[in-house]
């Protein structure tokens, strides 16, 4: 029973990493830029969830809202920020979004305040039974929210024809324009739904925590990363298993493995790992 | 002495080792195209091993040499890695690198653990010659960067940084080259690290955790990468920012930020391209 | 970007021409905190309880009729900039008496620069050991990890009478050394360490921890860890039915601990320095003083900051001289009720003073035992 427990566990964890990295393999799989700062409108989409729910009382609106707000930031994030320099050497968009990245959490710090802030009322804070396994009401909400979008975002890639003409050109771009499809308004829509995913993670871990904090997406900022490679890099469907399977694997290190490792470096010891059998990422083609 | 004062002094050493360490990450990613998210790994190692070894008795001398051997050699595994993935497979594998480093040490009983290594001796000279004596490691660092970039191997790692295809295709054996980056590369960082170790006098893993990575990847590509110039001067501003920057405040972190942002937002050659745009006569036809 | 670059440079001559030609006739204190990036929500608290020290006593006159001068850089609690930081106070501002509001890696390379140079520090809240060990000119106002783990042992072992027991650590000097100090006299209270859990500082899901935790069914559990590591623990804890005592520390001592854990930090209780209910008049008025100023409740590092800064002023006039080393006499003989109870120091200089137990009843910290056993709390002598 322990173990199933502890791999629920572990797919709630992986729900998260998954709405965080979903994002950032579609901004990789696009425009093949290593976007950090995606974590720094996760941690805003952590706030606007907060604030929202504490000023209306209601959740839902709460996380509507900072998926709607975070996704137009994140669409002025690549007209601003990406756009002019999408010609330079990968590593420039890198610092550049690094640099975004640590200026928007001290603009959070300074905006919000160094201690963080956390719900006047936590919602969801009930605990359920189900097959056996005790899970809070958060952690349910989490893992079935994940489900929801990411199946939306599939049924949207797929039968679509907004999608359709998504999907070509993260195949082939030059092919897709030559088509007659408007490859600028696909990557602000790229943006959109990776910001608005990244922003409902946020409202979950919000949830999960009670408390959002200046420095909330600092890990989610790297370990997303790890994410998307051991995913094969712009493969959504393989990004989502990566995440599942690294949050159970943490889930079962942090108990078994504590002692000699943290679990960051459980993390990336299963990327290294993965990466010296299969340079492509897990799922990734060769 | 030199008419500087104990805190000029300390500012000095500091930029001094900041740029032997950014340095040493130019070789990789500089010169040798080779993207890594964890060379602070490198300089830990280095700052563990002399830390250690002095504590042990040994002259600062040895702790050096060893600091700069196990640094390389560690080095050498981890270009293994760069042969087997590649870009931003082989940027990530590195960061990777640099965590695994942070939680062997973090668990690690005999190198301090979480404690880290406290009481590390200094070396033995004066506040002011200890200034000397890492500036004179700054100096044959800038001299060997300039030599080697002028060698034949200069010109293959200049090869396989812009094109590893095509360098293949040549003949070069792309391989020992990247190898050699990694290994020279990451044998400098453990140099800057040891020093590092006996300036400061206390480690723990943290110092030398991702933040320390994108700090000095951050020198190298403001500098302008591969710049020889340009990665000196970066490293000294960006290392006494921090500060420089004091009376900023609770803005300090923001405009560092702000600051990497608009570099290479507005100047993606780095300073050394923002040198190229402000004097073009100069330097016109020098690649760098 | 010359431009920015260059009214830079400028504005650094103008800040170092302001803060060189500060008024001649003020006594300095230095002070390195973090004040921006991951710790700066404690180098606030710190920051301004120093402050409220230094403004109380220049109220009251200064130092002999001089007045206090505060100089504080923020030191980003990275060793990496403490040790330029020591150095500037030293010999560009000249400072007296240094006080660290800092963690433990910026304090403890701090510390081997005012060593040498013979400028006596006092550490407000930095927990490790070796911080102290730099040498004579080196004092500690807190308590060091050990003496508090062990103060933890007897609270749950003898005061609660619980006997199985998890240890949850925080994976960092401070967890490390609280976890020594409790294992090191567990035994001696009967108690039993059913499993023992490791979880790193940037964690704040627990749930594989909670669901071992709930297979182990210990009759208490002693987590270590910071306010915004502990809150969500004993919310996760006490949300997956575990209803057994949580015992925490100081580093749980702030209202935000509360807020974010919610009606689940009911009963919490924790081993620090600063009693809520205290009836002693330079608690009691530093509480509601550090309000008045901050607009906040007061906290443990509040507290820590206020008291180190206390005790250097203390110490100064004592001496009544700018001299460092009468200074270091002075503060190595402190005998000084202070908000964080009577501090006194050993020969490493490390502080003597009681444990208080606190515990969360309606929403608010309150007095739950004093521990007082000087044998137990003892702090280490070299």
């Amino acid at each position: 029973m322990l173990y199933v427990e502890l791999l629920a566990q572990g797919l709630v964890q992986g729900s998260i990493y998954a709405l965080v990295a979903v994002g950032l393999t579609l901004v990789y799989g696009l425009l093949r830029i290593l976007h950090v700062a995606h974590a720094g409108l996760f941690t805003l989409g952590g706030y606007v969830g907060v604030l929202v729910t504490n000023a209306t009382g209601s959740l839902l609106l709460a996380l509507l809202v900072a998926m709607v707000t975070v996704g137009i930031v994140g669409m002025a994030i690549y007209r601003l920020c990406y756009q002019p320099i999408l010609d330079k050497p990968p590593y420039v968009a890198l610092i550049a979004s690094i640099g975004l990245f640590i200026a928007m959490e001290e603009v959070y710090r300074l905006v919000f305040g160094p201690y963080g802030i956390s719900f006047e009322n936590p919602p969801l804070q009930d605990v359920v039974q189900m097959f056996g396994v005790t899970l809070r009401l958060g952690e349910v909400a989490t893992a079935a929210g994940t489900l929801l979008l990411v199946g939306a975002l599939a049924v949207f890639s797929g039968k679509t024809r907004f999608g359709t003409a998504w999907r070509a050109t993260v195949t082939d771009p030059d092919m897709a324009e030559s088509f007659g499809i408007d490859i600028i308004k696909v990557r602000y829509l790229n943006f959109f739904i990776g910001s608005a995913f990244a922003a409902s993670a946020g409202v979950m871990v919000a949830l999960l925590n009670n408390m959002v904090e200046p420095t909330m997406g600092s890990v989610p900022s790297y370990k997303a990363l790890a994410i998307i490679v051991l995913g094969g890099l712009g493969d959504v469907r393989g990004t989502l298993l990566a995440a599942l399977a690294l949050g159970v694997i943490e889930a079962f290190g942090t108990i078994y493995l504590g002692k000699f490792l943290d679990r960051d470096a459980i993390a990336f010891a299963f990327l290294i790992l993965v990466l010296m059998v299969r340079p492509q990422g897990l799922f990734g083609r060769a | 002495m030199l008419g500087l004062g104990a805190y000029e002094i300390s500012v000095i050493t500091a930029m001094g080792v900041a740029v032997i360490f950014a340095l040493s990450l130019n070789l990789i990613t500089g010169f040798c195209g080779q993207i890594s998210l964890g060379h602070a790994a490198f300089y830990g190692i280095g700052a563990y091993t002399s830390a250690l070894l002095t504590k042990a008795g040994l002259p600062i001398g040895v702790g050096l040499l060893g600091a700069v051997i196990l640094a390389g050699l560690v080095g050498i595994i981890v270009g293994f890695a760069s042969l087997r993935v590649r870009h931003d497979f082989l940027a990530i594998t590195t960061m990777g690198v640099g965590f695994l480093f942070v939680g062997i040490t973090r668990q690690l009983d005999f190198v301090g653990g979480e404690m880290g290594v406290s009481g590390i001796p200094d070396s033995g000279l004066s506040k002011a010659g200890f200034m000397l004596f890492v500036l004179l490691f700054v100096a044959l660092t800038i001299l060997f960067s300039l030599h080697l970039k002028r060698s034949w191997m200069g010109y293959s790692f200049d090869a396989i940084a812009s094109d590893e295809d095509t360098a293949r295709v040549i003949g070069l054996d792309v391989s020992r080259y990247k190898l050699a980056a990694f290994a020279m590369g990451t044998a400098l960082a453990g140099l800057a690290g040891a020093l590092y170790a006996h300036n400061v006098r206390f480690i723990d893993p943290e110092s030398f955790g991702f933040v320390e990575s994108i700090t000095v990847l951050a020198m190298v590509v403001i500098g302008g990468i591969g710049s020889v110039p340009g990665v000196i001067f970066a490293a000294a501003l960006l290392s006494i920012l921090p500060l420089w920057i004091q009376f900023f405040d609770e803005y300090k972190l923001l405009l560092y930020g702000g600051l990497l942002f608009a570099m290479m937002r507005f100047s993606p050659g780095g300073m050394a391209g923002l040198a190229r745009r402000i004097f073009p006569s100069k330097t016109r036809g020098v690649k760098s | 970007m010359s431009k920015i670059t260059n009214r830079i440079a400028v504005l650094a001559v103008a800040g170092a021409l302001i803060s060189g030609s500060a008024l001649a006739d003020t006594v300095k204190i230095g002070m390195n905190v973090p004040l921006t990036g991951f710790a700066a929500a404690d180098g606030k608290s710190a920051l301004l309880g120093a402050e409220l020290a230094i403004e109380q006593a220049n109220a009251e006159g200064g130092i002999n009729g001089t007045q206090i001068e505060l100089i504080q850089y923020d030191d980003l609690a990275s060793p990496k900039e403490a040790v330029p930081i020591a150095n500037r106070l030293i010999s560009q501002d000249e400072v007296v008496v240094a006080i660290s509001g800092s963690y433990s890696g910026s304090t403890r390379a701090a510390a081997g620069v005012f060593q040498s140079e013979g400028v006596p520090y006092v550490s407000a809240y930095a927990v490790h050991p070796d911080i102290t060990k730099s040498g004579d000119y080196v004092f500690r106002t807190s308590f060091v990890g050990e003496v508090q783990g062990r103060a933890g042992a007897k609270l749950i072992g003898e005061m609660l009478g619980k006997k199985r027991v998890v240890v949850i650590t925080l994976q960092n000097d401070f967890g490390q050394s609280l976890a020594a100090g409790f294992k090191e006299k567990a035994a001696d209270y009967g108690i039993e360490i059913v499993s023992e859990y490791e979880y790193s500082i940037k964690d704040r899901q627990f749930g594989p921890i909670v669901t071992k935790v709930k297979a182990d069914q210990p009759d208490a559990i002693y987590a270590s860890g910071y306010f915004f590591t502990a809150g969500p623990l004993v919310n996760q804890l006490r949300s997956a039915g575990i209803d057994v005592p949580v015992i925490g520390q100081e580093g749980y001592d702030s209202d935000k601990f509360i807020e974010i854990a919610g009606p689940t930090s009911e009963g919490v209780l924790i081993t620090t320095s600063l009693d809520r209910d205290s009836t002693v008049a330079e608690t009691h008025d530093f509480i509601q003083a550090f309000e008045k100023k901050a607009g906040y409740n007061a906290d443990m590092v509040a507290a820590s900051g206020h008291t180190a800064a206390k005790v250097v002023i203390e110490a100064m006039r004592k001496a009544g001289t700018t001299d460092r080393a009468a200074i270091r006499d002075a503060i190595a003989q402190t005998n000084l009720v202070a908000s964080t109870g009577t501090i006194s120091f050993n020969g490493l200089g490390e502080v003597k003073k009681d444990v208080q137990v606190q515990i969360v009843k309606d929403g608010a910290w309150h007095h739950y035992a004093v521990i007082d056993d000087k044998d137990l709390l003892a702090p280490p002598e070299e």
